[in-house]
């Protein structure tokens, strides 16, 4: 970092703490007033501080956004130092460019629109101190992962992320409301559990998380040990392969990955996600747009903004990005075709969310062969998917509240009744799907181009993967309308209020017209392109297919079929979680039984008889004939005049 | 310093002569015999063996019905007298005769207890040390006589060594020590476990320091090996047992291991010699004033917990007590003299050790009243403080030790 740039951040310190710290201590309030006495009339206003702390986030991160460097991909990234190890080159480092800046204003502005969303739907929970705190504490920690260059200072904020999930998804601690489980209740398949408590749900996550958080952290140490340098911007990625070789780069590079796949939940670590859904819905909405599961395709994009592999063409990198792209499709592929079959409103969406960020990770991954425009797309299909899931979580949630029933159900009544909720569906699904001439189109477009330039390596696979994803992908939206405001079955309404929550997502879904209007007018890179790609007749024949496919889901939402079965109960996959797992935790815990029967053994009984017994050896020689001790005396001379000898020889 | 030592005998000689008259009176000339030479010598050696001295003689005044009553007095103080002699000795002849003069009188006096003389435990100790003696006068003679590049070198050291071994009680011819030490009077037996172990030690010390190179490598091994034997004998033999004077014997055996040790380390490397001579020494003293403070406790029928535990705290070698830091000069020059193996054994065996050592105190911590012998216990106790202040000033006397 230059001097130059540090006088042109005035004040930076200050922005970054209020950044930071206005959410996590605008919640102080309502957890220790929630800690001292549950549910007194008065704390339940206090969550409306916690909003004000998002806000000022929220103010700080559009500041940044207009006021901080020049809003372009080209641009040089800014960066701002808080000095904290300088001699171990381990600092606070703040970075601004064209993903931070975006990235950060995103994740603010949906963790507001939720908060505000949430002043109503929590309004009468048993534990808002619990509720709140976690809430603010997973924006700050997603807004420190998404501005942190360091790596060990982004892993603070990954950790966060990881914490307050499990907070938050396990919020509902006492797993006694029916509407926070997921799965049918009591239905088994193979002696295994098919319905999830909040409790479960929780350890689920973070248990999940966990297990890629260990190997990034030693990729985070190596990288340490092998450069000395944690600056994703600063590090010498081409160097490192010839340092460590291709093996050492994939095995390094996939340590790291670990993180980001299981944040991500890409296959196999999916079913956390799924089961992610006991938690209140706003904590599903937030989870699934900006933080969290955005948070470990957003540290991909990062790594491969900055390692920039398209410039490299080193054969470590190239494997670590094939295995991306059709981890990403193939995960992709699964999800989507879960969300076809699954009956639960909110685990449709996590299905379908998990199938985006496949996409949005395998996009990323073409970049190794496209360049930086593949990560743009990436970036922007984040972006567009963010707006449009947050909503729809949302309605979600607005419906669960009035129906009382997390499957999905619902007819024309009620549309009528709760248009606001009706129309945001039709604007989310329509414009998330790929429709022409909606705001998703334009970037899976993009997509379509990506995909269709790695024909050269992989043929047409990856497209024609991406086709039938998108085709299923809009047809279990058409579904996800149908089913909760045309077809799906007849239920009582318990109307009340709903102002504060349609509002959010009425805003919220206002967004994705914003950004079409970004795509359609802009003059800048990558719109222009993304508009380019739209108007190619092989882009407009693929969202034809959409199209049909969305029409298909209207109207014919539901299709008895045992592949039907198979595929709502996530093709099983939860036997890993729930069997495989924990079976060889048990085997762990088995050795380590063993272990410790050894050493109590050679502690308590071994050791001691060992003792025991060469103590009464010692003494039984005492038996007070002084004949007998002149003897082994004499003896022993003898001996030690032959060893005597033997050493005199040696000397 | 001749003049002394004669002015001092013939105080003696009248002293044994008044035993006739009055015990009390032998007391008291006996140690004002050793007065002379102690203040002649070096200050703070003469104030340590006089101590070691002093409680001795206290402690045999608890004895009743003693058959020698005031002879004994006067042979303290002659052991004393050869002890504080020792320091200075060079000559061949004059140190083994100053072995001599420590060694015979302890023949008598263990047999001394309250009804009558123990003469089948005299004889058993009498047999050991005339071997000892025998040995270790012909090694000593032998080291003197031959060049260090013989066959008959390597014999007569070793014949030194199992002489000393056999004299103080190391490992494998240790035999004596458990049989005397739990038949004898708890008294006499802590005057031979201390006072009678300094002259054989220093005495050794001064003839290899004068004799041997490091060239003698395989000996030296040998010593290390009699060494860690001792220090493993005596401690899993102590380990087990629940009579006080036992556990005492075989905690005599591990404590000379640890001071034969030292051997090792003053062949080996001659800078760390007077760290080696300064923990044996210091060994040595802890042995003292822990073995006067248990048998005399053990006579008395106990003592107060804290005494008892001082003592055992201090042979543990908890610092800031005495047996931490002899035990610190011996590692540290073993390590220094890359005898780390003896170190790790001998840190190793001290692990061993705690068990007996608290057991030893629990037993023996019964509850205080006052009395000569607990008097004794006391002081001997209070002995284990003196390194409060960081006994670097015990390895400067020990520098001053003429010979070594």
């Amino acid at each position: 970092m230059t001097e130059g740039m540090i006088e042109e951040l005035p004040m930076m310190g200050e922005l970054l703490a209020l950044l930071f710290f206005s959410p996590i201590i605008a919640s102080f309030p309502i957890a220790i007033a929630w800690g001292i006495d549950p549910r007194p009339e008065w704390a339940r206003k206090l969550p409306v501080l916690s909003v004000f702390g998002l806000f000022v986030s929220l103010c700080v991160a559009l500041y940044i956004l207009f006021n901080v460097g020049e809003l372009s991909p080209e641009a040089e990234p800014i960066k701002y130092t808080v000095y904290w190890l300088p001699d171990f080159n381990i600092n606070f480092v703040f970075i601004f460019d064209y993903l931070s800046k975006l990235m950060g204003a995103l994740t603010a502005v949906i963790a507001f629109l939720i908060g505000v969303y949430g002043l109503e739907y929590m309004r009468d929970d048993y534990r808002l101190g619990w509720y709140w705190f976690f809430f603010n504490l997973f924006t700050a920690s997603m807004l420190l992962v998404v501005y942190s260059d360091n790596l060990l200072m982004l892993l603070i904020g990954w950790e966060g992320l990881g914490i307050a999930s499990w907070g938050l998804i396990g919020h509902w601690f006492r797993d006694d409301d029916e509407l926070s489980y997921v799965g049918v209740l009591k239905r088994k398949v193979a002696g295994l559990n098919m319905f999830w408590s909040p409790s479960t749900g929780g350890w689920r996550a973070i248990s999940t998380i966990r297990i890629g958080d260990m190997p990034m952290f030693f990729a985070l140490g190596a990288l340490f040990a092998l450069t000395g340098n944690l600056n994703i911007s600063e590090i010498p990625w081409a160097g490192l392969e010839e340092k460590i070789g291709v093996v050492g780069i994939v095995v390094l590079m996939a340590a790291f990955l670990m993180g980001p796949f299981t944040k991500s939940a890409q296959l196999p670590f999916s079913e956390w996600l799924m089961t992610a859904m006991t938690g209140p819905t706003t904590v599903s909405a937030l989870l699934h747009s900006a933080t969290m599961v955005a948070a470990g395709t957003y540290v991909f994009m990062r790594l491969s903004w900055y390692i920039q592999p398209w410039e490299l063409h080193l054969e470590g990198y190239e494997y670590v990005y094939i295995l991306v792209l059709f981890l990403g499709l193939i995960s992709s592929l699964y999800a989507a075709l879960v969300a076809t079959s699954t009956r639960e409103r909110k685990v449709l969406l996590a299905a379908s969310t998990m199938s985006s960020l496949g996409l949005m990770f395998a996009s990323a991954a073409a970049s190794y062969w496209i360049g930086k425009f593949a990560v743009l797309v990436a970036f922007w299909y984040l972006i567009t998917h963010a707006f449009a899931k947050a909503t729809l979580f949302l309605v979600a949630g607005h419906l669960i509240h009035e129906t009382h029933d997390r499957f999905l159900c619902g007819d024309m009544e009620v549309a009528r009744k709760l248009k606001w909720a009706f129309v945001a569906t039709v604007i989310a699904t329509i414009f998330l799907s790929g429709i022409p001439p909606f705001t998703a189109y334009w970037v899976k477009s993009g997509m379509d181009g990506v995909m269709h330039h790695l024909e050269h390596e992989f043929g047409l696979l990856p497209l024609a993967l991406l086709v039938t994803i998108s085709a299923i992908y809009s047809g279990f939206l058409g579904k996800f309308l149908s089913m909760n405001f045309f077809k799906g079955k007849k239920v009582h309404l318990h109307l009340h209020g709903g102002g504060i929550m349609s509002t959010a997502y009425v805003l919220m879904v206002s967004m994705l017209i914003v950004i079409l209007g970004l795509y359609l007018t802009s003059h800048e890179e990558p719109f222009v392109e993304f508009f380019h790609e739209g108007l190619l007749p092989s882009s407009f024949a693929v969202g034809l297919i959409v199209l049909v496919a969305y029409s298909i889901g209207l109207f014919k939402p539901q299709l008895e079929s045992p592949i039907g079965q198979f595929f709502s109960d996530r093709m099983y996959v939860m036997f890993l979680n729930d069997y495989i797992v924990p079976k060889i935790g048990w085997a762990v815990a088995k050795v380590v039984d063993y272990g410790n029967m050894l050493i109590d053994f050679t502690c308590h009984q071994a050791i001691p008889q060992m003792f025991e017994v060469y103590s009464a050896g010692i003494r039984f020689v005492q038996n007070g004939s002084l004949e007998r001790y002149l003897r082994i005396v004499i003896g022993f001379v003898m001996l030690i005049v032959v060893v005597a000898v033997a050493a005199g020889w040696i000397v | 310093m001749m003049l002394e030592i004669l002015v001092s005998l013939i105080v003696l000689t009248i002293a044994a002569a008044l035993s006739y008259k009055d015990y009390r009176l032998s007391f008291i000339l006996s140690l004002a015999a050793i007065i002379p030479v102690a203040a002649s010598g070096n200050a703070i050696y003469s104030a340590l063996i006089f101590g070691v001295a002093l409680l001795n003689a206290f402690s045999l005044l608890v004895i009743r019905g003693n058959h020698i009553a005031g002879v004994d007095y006067a042979m303290i103080a002659i052991m004393c007298i050869a002890t504080l002699y020792a320091f200075i000795a060079t000559d061949l002849a004059v140190m083994l005769t100053l072995f001599v003069v420590v060694s015979v009188p302890t023949y008598l006096l263990i047999m001394v207890s309250d009804r009558e003389m123990k003469v089948d435990v005299g004889i058993k100790y009498v047999t050991f040390m005339v071997i000892a003696t025998v040995l270790f006068m012909i090694g000593a003679v032998l080291l003197y006589s031959v060049g260090v590049n013989s066959m008959i070198y390597s014999i007569a050291f070793l014949m030194l060594i199992v002489g000393l071994s056999m004299e103080v009680g190391i490992a494998p011819v240790h035999e004596w020590v458990p049989d005397v030490f739990s038949s004898a009077d708890p008294i006499p037996v802590s005057i031979v476990a201390s006072l009678a172990k300094f002259v054989p030690f220093i005495i050794a010390y001064k003839i290899i320091v004068a004799t041997a190179t490091p060239a003698i490598g395989p000996l030296i091994l040998v010593v290390g090996l009699i060494a860690a034997a001792s220090m493993f004998v005596g401690n899993i033999g102590a380990l087990t047992t629940n009579d006080p004077s036992r556990i005492l014997a075989y905690s005599t055996v591990a404590n000379m291991g640890y001071i034969l040790a030292t051997f090792a380390a003053i062949t080996a490397g001659k800078e760390y010699i007077y760290f080696a001579i300064a923990g044996g020494i210091l060994q040595l003293f802890v042995n003292s004033f822990g073995k006067i403070g248990f048998f005399t406790s053990i006579k008395n029928g106990g003592t107060s917990p804290i005494t008892a535990y001082l003592l055992t705290f201090s042979f543990i070698g908890l610092p800031p007590l005495m047996g931490f830091w002899s035990k610190l000069f011996i590692i540290y020059s073993l390590v220094f003299s890359s005898y780390i193996w003896l170190a790790v054994i001998l840190v190793l065996n001290s692990a061993i050790s705690v068990p007996y050592y608290v057991r030893l105190a629990r037993l023996l911590g019964t509850g205080w009243k006052f009395s000569l012998a607990n008097a004794v216990v006391l002081f001997a106790s209070l002995a284990m403080l003196i390194t409060l202040i960081p006994p670097t000033w015990f390895v400067d006397v020990m520098s001053m030790m003429r010979g070594v």
